[in-house]
């Protein structure tokens, strides 16, 4: 299935090659949505490939992504696309999955000494320190639902830390149906591991959340999304705030994994329950404070840890008032 | 075309089958059935057209210039003088409260009101809210027998409640024992706004002070007063001293040639300044701005004074020579770490950046008024008449705001070691 949409990709790309129609292929448009409001490709294993999407995906979105894509292709040089050439780079690319896959299983647990891992306190999950490193983003906004706010990301201009900086604007959509709007999100992509199969963090001995941000004073919230197949808990999240200070100085955010709280669809449950840490798919940075205009936050790093001085396991009580059921 | 009219009628037709049963439940006299279903079978197109509009749009702020006058949108366009504030506000919600004792339409009434909050500028307030809910016939909504309580009884008047504890929840009014006691009369202890209202007393109560830099609900409105507080709020050394260089001053009709003077508003710490006394002159430091703050729905600018990281060879690390203290040593070399895994450190090298020696918000973001900013800096810092000053300014605020994003990004964060795309450089040694 997952080899079927690589190829459908590859075709793709071989459409946009001679001349852009966009009703050409509608069993693909899903994928051109999705990569409206992302800055960032997948990353491709072929490098040229990857970055001919993304002179692709500059021209729908106008000429402020192609300012994100730095390193396109001029216009001159005709990037070579075949199909054959796809397929073979994906199956390569698969193998080498698998084989690493292998390897590290032998290993130890994520390819490291079964030792080191257990004795590990403090680790860092993203780190911005390349462009490659932001390939393991997706940025999003309410333009994916007829929202005017813009988000885009890249690297900040020591080259050491990412930068999401963009526009937030609360005009609803004039789609009859929505009567709110704003909000601009960064999400990290699900890791993949051979055949596209999912992969997840284990962070089960850890107990906190560190980030290391600076950002203009506003409001963000953190949220975490545990790894599921159930379609029914795929709007499930769990969130927290987390408060910029503003100003020039790089800020620490600690959050202990005890305070996220239960939603879901984006409304807070009645029956909340501690986050299991063992299985978590993505996290993910949301603004929507409701004030329209520019914003930005640069990140430097994000990691897990454990606070040896935090104890608390669940921050939040049930109410008897509310669930009752729980209290029988 | 015809399928739809199809649609339509056959909607209509369970409309009058649904009526016809509702009325044989309740045990109605036939002939008020048949009247019945005859008008559902009459009115089909237009109560799927109503429906639509029935649907309880979520509190609206920003809606549309509407031709048409809503009903009881006279009631808010009364205000003489095109006065818009509390006062007037509450004259209407009273006007429509003696217009009629069957408050006829009261939830057409409390949608429109809800819309119109935010331009009289009370959609924080609590006692506006309750005034609202009282608009609400008492005691007529509530369920007074097991098959009412088990279904949602008067479904809309029940959404236009919660409509109400959402908009509050947006604004983050908590609801007092007054909104309890008004829900309890409305609609009783166990209906959906009763519901809501628990939740919101649950959950606003948790995340009310969980901010860990607050900013004042009401932001002082002369900009000087914003701008120190905009500096405290950034300024984590609370021994840091905020002056005003400069107050604001219009521009004087006498004299056109002299240029209104904008405020200057600075801030800086003991240890700040002492580290801009040891700055090697020979380096230039850098005046960078505008950058963006937000407090709360405010934004201020603010520009940093700030030096270029030393290369580590440069860097000479202050050594606390033990003799200072023989009691209480300064400095201890112990090894604290018991094996490997008490290693809590992350393995990562943090982002390095040159020390910021001064902020300082200004009415103004041209070089004149920072170059002005500078000079009041030399009082206090001596050292600063010997050290070039390069201002590295990226255009207007003015441009900022109304760029979108589109001509040019917000200012890109100033920890570059590259200057290719510095816009202005202007060289200006100083003293």
């Amino acid at each position: 299935m997952a080899l079927v949409q690589k190829l459908l990709n590859g075709t793709y790309i071989l459409r946009k090659c001679p001349k852009a129609s966009a009703a050409f292929c509608p069993s693909l448009s899903f994928r051109v949505a999705d990569y409206c409001s992302s800055s960032l490709q997948k990353s491709g294993p072929a490098a040229k490939k990857g970055s001919w999407l993304r002179k692709s995906e500059g021209g729908l979105q106008g000429r402020h992504q192609e300012e994100v894509a730095v390193d396109l292709p001029s216009p001159e040089e005709k990037p070579e696309v075949s199909f054959d050439r796809a397929i073979e780079d994906e199956v390569k690319d698969h193998f080498k999955r698998l084989k690493d896959e292998i390897v590290n299983h032998w290993i130890g647990p994520e390819g490291r000494p079964l030792h080191e891992v257990m004795m590990e306190q403090a680790k860092v999950v993203w780190q911005f320190r390349g462009k490659e490193d932001l390939d393991k983003w997706v940025v999003t906004s309410d333009k994916t639902i007829g929202g005017r706010s813009e988000v885009f990301l890249k690297m900040g201009k020591n080259n050491q830390s990412a930068l999401l900086y963009g526009t937030l604007s609360s005009e609803a959509p004039q789609d009859g149906e929505s009567g709110r709007s704003g909000y601009c999100a960064m999400i990290s992509r699900i890791p993949r591991g051979f055949f596209e199969r999912k992969k997840t963090y284990d962070w089960s001995q850890f107990n906190t959340l560190y980030l290391r941000v600076r950002g203009d004073g506003r409001p963000w919230m953190v949220n975490i999304r545990e790894d599921t197949d159930l379609i029914q808990r795929k709007n499930q999240m769990y969130s927290y705030f987390m408060f910029t200070r503003g100003g020039p100085y790089w800020q620490n955010i600690k959050i202990p994994f005890s305070k996220f709280f239960f939603s879901n669809q984006g409304r807070v449950r009645d029956v909340q329950h501690q986050l299991l840490l063992d299985k978590i798919s993505s996290i993910g940075f949301t603004l929507a404070d409701k004030v329209d205009g520019p914003f930005f936050l640069e990140i430097d790093f994000i990691g897990v840890f454990t606070d040896p001085a935090h104890t608390e396991e669940f921050a939040y009580e049930n109410s008897p008032e509310l669930s009752p059921r729980l209290f029988k | 075309m015809s399928w739809a009219q199809a649609a339509l009628l056959a909607r209509g037709l369970s409309r009058g089958w649904g009526g016809l049963c509702g009325a044989a439940l309740r045990g109605a006299p036939f002939s008020q059935v048949a009247a019945l279903a005859l008008r559902g079978l009459h009115r089909s197109a237009a109560a799927c057209s109503s429906d639509l509009s029935l649907v309880p749009s979520p509190p609206e702020s920003q809606r549309r210039p509407v031709k048409v006058l809503e009903p009881h949108e006279e009631l808010f366009k009364q205000a003489p003088g095109g006065e818009r504030d509390k006062a007037s506000f509450v004259r209407a919600v009273q006007c429509f409260g003696q217009q009629d004792v069957r408050r006829r339409g009261h939830v057409d009434f409390i949608y429109l009101a809800l819309r119109k909050m935010r331009e009289f500028g009370v959609q924080r307030d609590l006692a506006v809210y309750n005034l609202l809910l009282d608009v609400f016939p008492k005691e007529v909504f509530r369920p007074r027998n097991v098959f009412q309580r088990m279904f949602v009884h008067y479904p809309r008047q029940q959404e236009c409640g919660v409509a109400v504890l959402e908009q509050m929840e947006q604004h983050g009014v908590m609801p007092d024992t007054q909104t309890e006691f008004l829900l309890t009369q409305i609609f009783g202890r166990r209906s959906y706004p009763m519901l809501k209202l628990v939740r919101m007393k649950l959950w606003l109560t948790r995340f009310k002070n969980v901010n860990p830099f607050p900013v004042p609900l009401h932001l002082p409105p002369d900009p000087v007063d914003l701008a120190k507080l905009g500096l405290r709020h950034m300024e984590p050394d609370l021994s840091a001293r905020v002056t005003v260089y400069q107050m604001s001053l219009p521009s004087d009709p006498a004299s056109p040639e002299e240029p209104a003077q904008p405020h200057i508003v600075g801030i800086q710490s003991p240890d700040q300044q002492a580290a801009l006394a040891r700055h090697n002159p020979a380096r230039p430091i850098f005046v960078e701005g505008p950058f963006s703050l937000w407090l709360r729905d405010k934004c201020v600018y603010y520009h940093i004074l700030r030096a270029d990281l030393l290369p580590p060879e440069e860097r000479d690390v202050e050594e606390v020579p033990e003799e200072w203290s023989l009691f209480y040593p300064m400095q201890l070399d112990l090894e604290y770490a018991r094996s490997a895994w008490d290693d809590s450190e992350f393995d990562i090298n943090e982002v390095e950046e040159g020390p910021i020696f001064a902020m300082c918000i200004a009415g103004a973001h041209d070089q004149a008024t920072l170059a002005k900013w500078i000079q009041g800096l030399q009082e206090t810092n001596p050292a600063l008449a010997r050290i070039p000053v390069v201002f590295r300014l990226a255009g207007s605020a003015g441009e900022l705001l109304t760029s979108s994003g589109m001509e040019e990004p917000p200012p890109p964060r100033p920890e570059s070691q590259e200057e290719e795309e510095v816009p202005q450089r202007q060289q200006q040694g100083q003293g």
